[in-house]
């Protein structure tokens, strides 16, 4: 066995341990002990040590416990709507429908574009003189017209849904890998037994999806805690604070120059994405032959 | 017969459903490519209907006044040069995770798979590449966004590389390849597969990137491509057709390749997803 492993030399994984170690790995390290340290842009090669403060300084800052519970609300119906409507999708489009190869292209293309597009596209709908608006006037709902983007309460939302627009399709082609795999011998037998469909769907098809169910939900959960682009393309973390997310929030503090206190802040989201991603891992795995 | 034609009215009514919902995907597409062709008050309206002229020369406007092509030349740059180094410490790297047995390529391996589930860290990236004096360069953003794809690539490449038989190394050794041959020479060519589908979908997040370029290119004559479309903001705020055509030029080069390597694309990204 060991005389096996002389064909394959360690040397060769150098090169990739090299630059993921010193360009992804050394940052995280680096942000971890910085986080403990005054360090801003004037005085970059001379940080100094200040222990919990830069901790204390943002758990005492209500824009950073808004900026999290945005962040928090963000992934949660983020996921929750990709999954629903990833589902349902996959299910409709597993059928032997003529169009469905197209469709499922169609479904999918979003998750080609860059958020730049996406974010700009509903940025346009959820204008006051935009698409939205002038569709609530023309079922009558005229009353319920606002500035959606320019709103505090509707803003985060905006975000929202073209973050489940750009990706439901992605979700959807990773549920009709999954369906693809469940034989349709239990579908038969379940015929037999005269079960309807939605008792099928219940017994039979979700059970066996979970490892799909548990993939998409781990995946959505981490996108939606890194989520910058659509925010920062659509709101810019405004009106005032209203939508800001972490990482938009660290944006700007970066933009400030206070580097200690935004290492702080990048380091409590990459503790958050850990925690939450193997809870939910847990959770969904649960199960799971 | 009657069951059966019902099931068969049934499947059709499905089927336009289908094609019904098909335009929330469409109808924002529209709005950009429709926009993109019509005067500025017009595009102003936002709606999915044609343009009453066709404005084409909008386009000629925003890839002269825009900087699109020296935008166009960063993005090809930082693409090409990010795809090539990632693919080919990746291939070399997964080849040894794939290979050898022991502790070590399960450690490395799962040092990568953490890679994919973390956050980079914005700050201290930059001031890492201030203290290399690589901020602000295009070396700079190819060596971030290579560190934050290798771990992709390692797993999607690993997981192929597995695959194939140990017999084909063997073989090689004995003819008198060392393992840099071995790798490039009778390896690689039967990743052919796996590697195209990598380079489709690492040139589609890497073109597409916003946050990296964003942070790390201070000087707009480096931006790419999605930058561009912030020259239309700040001098012509109303001019949603220009933002539009801008949008389109953009996202064109991936979306034609997604349309042409679509089975590739979907093939991987969800094959990634399901074995992780």
């Amino acid at each position: 066995m060991k005389a096996k492993n002389l064909l394959y030399p360690k040397y060769l994984t150098y090169p990739a341990i090299l630059v993921f170690g010193v360009f992804f790995i050394l940052p995280v390290a680096a942000a971890f002990i910085l986080s403990f340290y005054d360090w801003n842009i004037d005085r970059l090669l001379t940080p100094k040590f200040i222990g919990f403060e830069n901790f204390k300084y943002i758990f005492g800052d209500e824009y950073f416990i808004l900026s999290a519970r945005n962040t928090l609300v963000y992934a949660i119906i983020t996921s929750f709507m990709k999954i629903l409507l990833g589902l349902a999708l996959a299910v409709v489009l597993n059928m032997q429908l003529r169009g469905r190869n197209i469709l499922r292209t169609i479904f999918y293309l979003p998750a080609a574009l860059s958020y730049i597009v996406v974010g700009l596209v509903f940025s346009s709908i959820f204008r006051m003189d935009g698409m939205f608006n002038n569709m609530l006037a023309g079922i009558g709902l005229a009353g319920l017209q606002t500035d959606w983007l320019g709103n505090g309460t509707t803003a985060l939302y905006c975000a929202c849904v073209a973050e489940i627009w750009k990706w439901s399709g992605f979700t959807m082609a990773i549920f009709i890998a999954g369906l693809q795999s469940i034989s349709s011998d239990y579908y038969e037998s379940a015929r037999i037994d005269g079960a309807s469909s939605l008792q099928q769907f219940i017994k039979i098809t979700l059970p066996l999806l979970k490892p799909a169910i548990s993939v998409n939900v781990t995946i959505a959960i981490i996108g939606g805690l890194k989520v910058f682009d659509s925010v920062f393309v659509m709101t810019g973390g405004g009106p005032g604070f209203a939508s800001q997310v972490l990482n938009t929030y660290v944006y700007k503090a970066f933009g400030e120059g206070t580097l200690g206190r935004s290492s702080a802040m990048g380091i409590m989201l990459f503790i958050a994405i850990f925690i939450i991603s193997s809870i939910s891992n847990n959770l969904t795995r649960r199960g799971v032959e | 017969m009657n069951q059966a034609f019902l099931r068969k009215l049934h499947k059709i009514l499905i089927e336009i459903i289908m094609w019904v919902i098909s335009l929330v995907v469409l109808i924002p597409l529209l709005i950009v490519l429709f926009g993109s062709l019509k005067s500025a008050p017009e595009a102003a309206h936002f709606n999915i209907i044609p343009p009453l002229e066709w404005h084409f020369e909008n386009y000629i406007h925003v890839i002269k006044t825009g900087g699109l092509i020296n935008a166009a030349k960063n993005s090809i740059l930082i693409t090409f040069f990010s795809i090539a180094l990632i693919i080919l410490v990746s291939v070399m790297c997964s080849f040894i995770i794939a290979r050898r047995t022991g502790r070590y390529s399960s450690i490395i391996y799962n040092i990568f798979l953490m890679g994919m589930i973390a956050p980079m860290q914005l700050i201290t990236t930059f001031g890492l590449l201030k203290v290399l004096n690589l901020m602000g360069t295009y070396s700079g953003v190819i060596l971030i966004f290579s560190a934050t794809q290798i771990p992709w690539a390692v797993f999607m490449l690993t997981s192929f590389m597995k695959t194939i038989p140990r017999e084909m190394d063997e073989a090689a050794f004995i003819d008198g390849a060392g393992p840099i041959k071995m790798v490039f020479v009778i390896i690689m060519p039967l990743l052919k597969p796996v590697i195209a589908t990598t380079i489709v979908i690492l040139s589609m997040s890497v073109w597409n990137d916003l946050m990296i370029p964003l942070f790390f290119l201070n000087s707009s004559s480096k931006w790419t491509m999605p930058l561009t479309v912030y020259n239309f903001f700040g001098q012509y705020f109303s001019n949603w057709n220009y933002v539009f055509a801008d949008l389109v030029l953009t996202a064109l080069p991936v979306v034609i390749l997604y349309l042409f390597f679509q089975r590739y694309v979907i093939a991987g990204m969800t094959a990634g997803a399901v074995k992780g």
